[in-house]
């Protein structure tokens, strides 16, 4: 049995169903992240197993126990709100001992506690400043420390680090990530940034109009996804129409240029179907001499310099594929109109479900 | 050269001369008798004349308890109107009305509570019609300092809607929430984390209604002529009266007036200071 379960949890908000038929379940000590774009319905189902929200139909289980109708102050899970939600008239040290002071422990073990979390944040001088003398980042590392202070089972994040700025959000990632790991708490996160989730995940559900598209690991969501919404909202994407030739040998068409897929999705089709295929922009590169497989012919439309990476956007037939290339000051790049190859190889070429 | 202080220049002009100066002559004119010469006199009848402390007692009672009242049953209404999930077209409505009743005072406030509870009034006559009952035989009467208090509610707590909505608004669903989250009631939502934030606004008001009981003049007087010895009644009768026609204690008596919601305007700095360290 999973430490967390949410079995065919659905929401309804009068018509529209925010959520519907989730299924997951959370092993203790994971980090699995919500992923999809606003409207999804993460923010809502971590909402309900945090007991905001009632489910109109389905079970949350945690440890064992079913805490669909427990009221949000008898669940053992600490949240951490988007907008941080410290308490602005107490302060850091207030704030991260309110839960203790909620449970009546004794003023010593509130103070030994409170402690122990402003060390975990690395902010022990902190103790005695009010919210808004606090950087944005500092205010979400209290908020954090607030929620684990009464150790809970489960810990919530909706969008913790949506409200920083890119520098803050990337350095407290990897600290919230190794605080999770560190005492090994069992943590939902929620979130739109496909890279934040990629990152500090074990796990990554991509949501997509209240429903799962995919449950995998990041290497799992972004590698092989399997429905265009994941391969979309996951990464950049190529994506064209293509028609069967031949389903035994993996071979398609896109405009009439031949690619070889892997797939195994394809097999189940017929020669004729139309299909939808993707490449991701990194798997393709610029033919060599000798290989023969998925060469393709493709003249050079745009290049864009994007730091560490390079751009390039080629014409396929009729249709434009992006590729992405490390940048290399001592690569000679193609121009635009130039005439070239590319390739990729047979595992790189996906066919999605739509 | 910065031209910007002309912006405020207006304002200032304007504080100045209907506040500074009127301020300034009333402290001055305060220690002139009759006839022009200085006295002490009127300052002293303020603390040895039993009618002028039966009126600063009275009038500071009825500041009190219209203060406090307005502010506990407006806070409710308010409560209710923002944060009890009533539909939205009865915020907007209890928003206009108390726009409108807060400003319902002076003659036809006075008049209306005559009209409805006074010794003819509509109520007061309905009652014994259907009931069989006098309130005046049983010792109910609007024209003392409880019924005078009621009279003040009708604009005191439609003013503290209009005060304390918005800082009702400002209370934010993630704090109820985060306090929920780490195990509290509604009690301890409310005793350290709503109360406190609310404190700076609820002080503030209570201090606005208090200033808006102690300097009513109009509606007190047309209710009760001089039945209710309050201090702005007192005032006018020293300042318009031909029989106690006396400018100069009606001077002192406004200063007295001033003194009272000086103190207490230092005293709400020093409790604002004290509750709102949190604010930057």
């Amino acid at each position: 049995m999973a430490f967390l379960e949410i079995n065919n949890v659905s929401k309804k908000f009068g018509a529209t169903e925010a959520v519907s038929d989730f299924n997951l379940h959370v092993e203790k000590g994971e980090l699995v992240s919500f992923l999809g774009p606003s409207g999804c319905g993460k923010t809502t189902t971590l909402r309900m197993v945090a007991g905001f929200e009632s489910p109109t139909s389905g079970r949350i289980v945690m440890n064992g126990e079913d805490i669909t109708e427990m009221p949000p102050n008898q669940r053992d899970v600490g949240m951490v709100f988007q907008s941080y939600a410290l308490f602005p008239n107490m302060t850091v040290a207030d704030n991260i001992g309110f839960g203790l002071k909620v449970m009546k422990k004794s003023p010593d073990e509130i103070k030994q506690r409170v402690k122990e979390m402003l060390d975990l944040i690395n902010m022990p001088e902190y103790t005695h400043r009010y919210p808004y003398q606090l950087s944005g980042g500092q205010q979400q590392r209290v908020a954090l420390a607030r929620a684990l202070a009464l150790r809970p089972d489960v810990l919530l994040l909706d969008e913790p680090l949506s409200a920083l700025d890119a520098k803050i959000r990337v350095s407290l990632r990897a600290e919230i990530r190794s605080i999770q790991q560190k005492l090994g708490i069992t943590a939902i996160y929620v979130t739109h940034d496909q890279e934040e989730a990629l990152s500090l995940s074990d796990r990554v559900v991509v949501m997509n109009k209240g429903q799962m598209e995919q449950v995998g690991t990041p290497f799992e969501i972004y590698n092989f996804p399997t429905t265009t919404f994941v391969a979309n909202f996951v990464g950049t994407l190529n994506a064209a129409e293509a028609e069967v030739l031949d389903p035994a040998k993996g071979l398609i068409s896109v405009d009439g240029v031949q690619f070889i897929s892997a797939d195994d999705d394809l097999k189940t089709k017929r020669k004729g179907d139309k299909v939808r295929m993707s490449i991701r922009p990194e798997r393709f590169s610029f033919a060599s001499e000798g290989k023969k497989a998925n060469v393709v012919d493709c003249a050079i439309e745009n290049i864009t310099f994007l730091g560490s990476v390079v751009r390039i956007q080629v014409r396929i037939g009729e249709t434009n594929f992006n590729m992405d290339t490390f940048n290399n000051p001592f690569l000679e790049l193609p121009k635009i109109g130039d005439r070239t190859q590319v390739t990729c190889s047979q595992n790189a070429v996906l066919i999605l479900e739509e | 050269m910065n031209w910007s202080w002309v912006g405020v220049a207006p304002f200032f002009a304007f504080a100045i001369v209907f506040l500074f100066l009127p301020s300034l002559s009333i402290f001055y004119r305060s220690f002139q008798a009759n006839d022009g010469t200085f006295t002490f006199d009127n300052i002293i009848a303020l603390f040895t004349t039993r009618d002028i402390i039966n009126a600063y007692k009275t009038s500071l009672q009825i500041s009190l308890i219209t203060a406090a009242g307005g502010a506990m049953f407006g806070f409710l209404l308010a409560y209710a109107v923002v944060l009890g999930g009533l539909p939205r077209g009865i915020r907007t409505f209890m928003t206009t009305f108390s726009g409108v009743a807060s400003n319902f005072a002076g003659v036809p406030l006075a008049f209306a509570f005559i009209a409805t509870m006074g010794n003819a009034g509509l109520v007061t006559r309905w009652i014994e019609s259907i009931f069989n009952i006098s309130t005046r035989e049983m010792g109910f009467s609007i024209y003392n300092m409880w019924g005078l208090s009621i009279v003040y509610m009708y604009f005191q707590f439609p003013l503290m809607v209009l005060i304390i909505a918005p800082a009702l608004d400002g209370l934010r669903r993630e704090w109820r929430e985060a306090c929920e989250n780490l195990g509290g009631t509604s009690y301890h939502y409310w005793r350290y984390v709503a109360i406190p934030i609310l404190l700076p606004s609820l002080l503030g008001t209570m201090i606005l209604l208090f200033g808006n009981s102690f300097g009513a003049y109009a509606t007190a007087y047309a209710f009760s002529g001089s039945f209710i010895n309050l201090v702005t009644v007192l005032i006018g009768a020293q300042i318009q009266g031909d029989v106690l026609y006396n400018p100069g204690l009606g001077n002192a008596l406004a200063l007295g007036m001033i003194v009272i919601m000086a103190l207490s305007m230092t005293g709400y700095i020093w409790m604002q200071k004290r509750v709102a360290r949190w604010i930057q």
